[in-house]
């Protein structure tokens, strides 16, 4: 789209959602969705983070606290379990770690550059004094 | 069909401002959203009362002001049917920001524009300040001379606006009071004729097509903003003209009555030309054969489309003449007025280049006489005699107090 | 009428397909995007949508992106409810006239706009909507200042709060007026249903939205949006935040039905002081110094007599 002149936009600058027909969008999930290359679904805000979340999914109790808080629908939840994070999209802000009610926390924020698989075998135990 | 037809004799009397409520019926608008204002009221009162009597199927959406008019009529247009409204002066300028929107959110709708001065001071007669404040907005302008015009113009602009290859709001003018509050005869069409000229609305890009969701009205900075400005332009430029034209040639098999994007009357030999919109173009027409009477070859240009500005058009109308007069009624605010700097940007690179001067008239609704367009073909002739323009190159024109020039 | 979507617990609820899409450009920990996601989740019927100028409208269709899964308008800073209220118009029409391409559906019109939007600029034309009776949802995102400009403050800013063009400084606390009771406001425009929702009681929020789609005519919902960047906190803390605005009661939650029927709709089971929902927020920081302490306890005492209203009023059924 970068590359097109004045002439090759839709009139109005106007935007599609998808490609092609769709049918009840609101009962389809995304991984099922024909989206068009201006849905800001195809584009990354991932450069934005300074620290990213990791899942550990071993004390999830699968509550959807971090799924409903999410701001920036990038708790990818299916079958009413939580199971993992959209990365393209997550920006960092770091709510689904502080709405996590597990004890230890299954969500936790690290700099963007660490390990992941490090971080989760050096994850925390559970903390007593936390209720 | 939950309506009823109207049966129209063949010649009504009526005034501009019906012809343009019989023209929405008649185009079965979907929504109209409207706030009144004088002298266009009429027009929108008119509508409700052919709703109240079943004579046509629609929401009217009675508003809160001019811009929430436009902003319902920007909402309805986007969710997918035929919309139109009515509005003039003060309304029109409240209506400005929203007349942008639509335009470059490329919606088709119809504006009648019942032309009145701009406050201050307040005034509520016909001139051109509100058509002339549209200029810019990438609306499509057409001019009414007549109550006639006013129904037939209606028809041309819905049959413009929704075609899917221009997809631009169109505005009606037509002088307020001079041409909206003035019964004449109006030759109608009947209902099922008239319908059948604008054809069913095709929806493109609606908003109520749950399958197919689209956004409307997005951000764009300097990435992108000039792209969708330019394609604007370009469509008002290349596409829109052609297709008035097809619609004028269409309307003519229709009903017999010719309309041309610049309209030329005695200029096939004219010597010396006015050239106006709106109702003084009527008042030239019968002066400039006056003026023949005296030998001086006298003629009228008639702008009938004001946006896109009919550049070629203009430069065709005025090949053989000698010495222009330019009339723009509506205060110029600091530069000769806004239609003598077109035409004379339209003339400018012509091997022919006629004398140009310009003339300000008719502000607030003052009436332009026969005697003021006597004395304005005299002044031409003998600018052609002399060969130069004699005079200031901007002269008011029925003004109080001394002799008003400048340039 | 439709069928209300059944949302029994949060599981249940997280099983919702999003009609609003990441990569929007809301800041990180913006409010906005959790409440538009449980409005929007609130349903499963078609959409028609519009946003007024503001955070939401600017970061969700910047070109040549879209963060809407359903139709979607943006006109002007005052105008997005007239807007949806024009196509609301179009939908009956079309209906009436039989040309609707989906005429089995049932739409929810609903618009989106900031307290400046709504309280302010664009006030007149959500009044001209709800006098005319548009079915359709007004959900004012209300964090109490013009955050998309930058922070100045609107007429939703509270008392005491250091906005840009209310500025705290040497001889000032920063903006003197009192906050719009906006809930009156449109309550007495004969609404069928006005709520003051907040995201952090999602359940509350969504039954509030569910009402309100359920009813015929306009509906005014004004949702508390912590805003990180303006109210100047860190992003994580978003939640707690809007727990802090519930649970003292500056934001209670109620809802008008018909214009009269007063129910409050969620109790704290501890009542936070206000001056903890002041503290965790740097545009209150200048109220911590000496000289205007006086105006937490004349806020504490605001938001009593507030709450103490809303009980009378919900006691005596009027």
């Amino acid at each position: 789209m970068q590359n097109n002149g004045w002439d090759e936009f839709e009139i109005g600058a106007m935007l599609r959602s998808f490609d092609g027909e769709v049918k009840d969008i609101a009962t389809t999930l995304q991984e099922d969705r024909n989206y068009s290359s201006s849905n800001s679904f195809t584009a990354s805000v991932a450069d934005w983070r300074i620290e990213k979340p990791v899942f550990n999914k071993d004390f999830c109790i699968d509550c959807q606290f971090c799924w409903i808080y999410c701001p920036d629908i990038s708790i990818i939840s299916r079958d009413k379990k939580m199971i993992g994070i959209d990365m393209d999209h997550c920006k960092g802000c770091g709510i689904c770690v502080e709405v996590c009610p597990t004890n230890p926390k299954s969500l936790l924020m690290f700099p963007e550059q660490a390990d992941e698989e490090a971080e989760l075998a050096g994850w925390p135990e559970k903390d007593k004094e936390e209720k | 069909m939950a309506f009823d037809k109207m049966e129209l004799r063949e010649t009504e009397v009526w005034d501009g401002n019906f012809a343009a409520a019989q023209a929405l019926r008649q185009a079965q608008v979907d929504v109209v959203a409207a706030y009144p204002i004088t002298p266009s009221t009429p027009i929108v009162e008119g509508y409700a009362k052919f709703l109240a009597d079943g004579y046509v199927e629609g929401e009217f959406v009675m508003v809160e002001s001019e811009h929430a008019a436009m902003s319902g009529c920007i909402g309805a247009a986007a969710a997918g049917g035929r919309v139109a409204t009515a509005t003039s002066s003060q309304g029109f300028a409240l209506m400005v920001e929203t007349l942008y929107q639509a335009s470059g959110m490329r919606l088709p709708i119809v504006l009648n524009v019942v032309n009145r001065a701009l406050a201050a001071p307040l005034n509520v007669n016909g001139d051109h300040s509100d058509m002339y404040l549209g200029r810019d907005s990438g609306w499509i302008q057409l001019d009414a001379y007549s109550p006639q015009e006013a129904y037939d113009l209606n028809f041309i602009a819905f049959k413009v606006s929704e075609d899917h290859d221009v997809r631009l709001p169109a505005m009606v003018h037509q002088d307020g009071f001079m041409t909206s509050h003035t019964a004449q005869g109006v030759k109608t069409i009947d209902d099922d004729t008239a319908y059948g000229f604008i054809g069913d609305f095709k929806p493109m890009n609606d908003m109520l097509d749950f399958d197919h969701p689209v956004t409307h009205g997005v951000q764009t900075e300097e990435d992108w903003h000039f792209e969708h400005k330019a394609r604007q332009h370009n469509d008002l430029m290349t596409k829109v003209m052609p297709k008035i034209q097809t619609a004028f040639d269409d309307f003519e098999k229709l009903t017999g009555r010719k309309y041309n994007i610049v309209e030329s009357y005695d200029m096939d030999d004219a010597d010396v030309t006015v050239v106006c919109m709106g109702t003084s173009v009527e008042t030239a027409r019968e002066v400039a054969k006056e003026m023949r009477a005296k030998g001086i070859k006298a003629g009228v240009v008639g702008i009938r489309v004001f946006r896109p500005f009919p550049f070629e058009e203009i430069k065709a109308a005025f090949k053989n003449v000698k010495a222009i007069a330019v009339l723009d009624r509506s205060a110029p605010g600091g530069t000769p007025g806004a239609m003598f700097n077109e035409i004379a940007g339209a003339l400018y690179n012509t091997d022919e280049r006629a004398l140009l001067s310009g003339y300000i008239y008719g502000l607030g609704g003052r009436d332009l006489t026969k005697a003021h367009l006597v004395d304005l073909y005299t002044e031409l002739q003998a600018n052609v005699d002399a060969g130069k323009v004699t005079t200031p190159l901007q002269q008011f024109i029925g003004v109080r107090g001394p002799k008003l020039a400048f340039l | 009428m439709s069928e209300i979507k059944k949302i029994k617990n949060l599981k249940e609820f997280s099983t919702s397909a999003d009609r609003f899409e990441g990569a929007n450009l809301l800041c990180p920990g913006c409010a906005h995007s959790i409440i538009v996601r449980e409005v929007l989740n609130a349903t499963n019927d078609d959409l028609v949508l519009s946003a007024s100028t503001g955070c939401l409208e600017v970061c969700t269709a910047v070109y040549p992106y879209t963060s809407w899964d359903a139709s979607w308008i943006h006109i002007g800073f005052e105008n997005g409810s007239t807007a949806v209220a024009g196509a609301e118009a179009m939908y009956k029409a079309l209906g009436n006239k039989g040309r609707l391409k989906q005429p089995d559906r049932n739409p929810k019109f609903v618009s989106f706009a900031g307290d400046g939007a709504s309280y302010d600029i664009g006030f007149q034309w959500i009044s001209g909507c709800f006098e005319r009776g548009h079915n359709m949802m007004h959900v004012v995102l209300d964090n109490e200042v013009y955050a998309n400009t930058g922070g100045q403050r609107s007429s939703s800013t509270p008392i005491g709060s250091s906005a840009t063009t209310s500025p705290a400084g040497r001889v000032s606390y920063g903006e003197k007026k009192n906050k719009k009771d906006m809930m009156a406001i449109m309550a007495a425009h004969g609404s069928p249903y006005v709520a003051q929702v907040s995201p952090n009681k999602w359940k509350n929020m969504v039954k509030a939205i569910q009402h309100g789609m359920a009813v015929e005519g306009p509906v005014f919902i004004n949702a508390v949006s912590a805003c990180t960047t303006e109210w100047k906190f860190a992003p994580e803390d978003t939640m707690a935040l809007q727990d802090l605005a519930t649970d003292s009661l500056v934001f209670p939650l109620y809802e008008i039905i018909d214009g009269t029927e007063l129910n409050i709709t969620y109790r704290p089971k501890n009542v936070v002081p206000v001056e903890e929902y002041l503290a965790a927020q740097g545009r209150f920081k200048h109220l911590f110094k000496d000289e205007y302490k006086y105006l937490i306890k004349e806020w504490q005492e605001r938001v009593d007599a507030k709450w103490d209203y809303l009980q009378r009023r919900e006691e005596a059924k009027v």
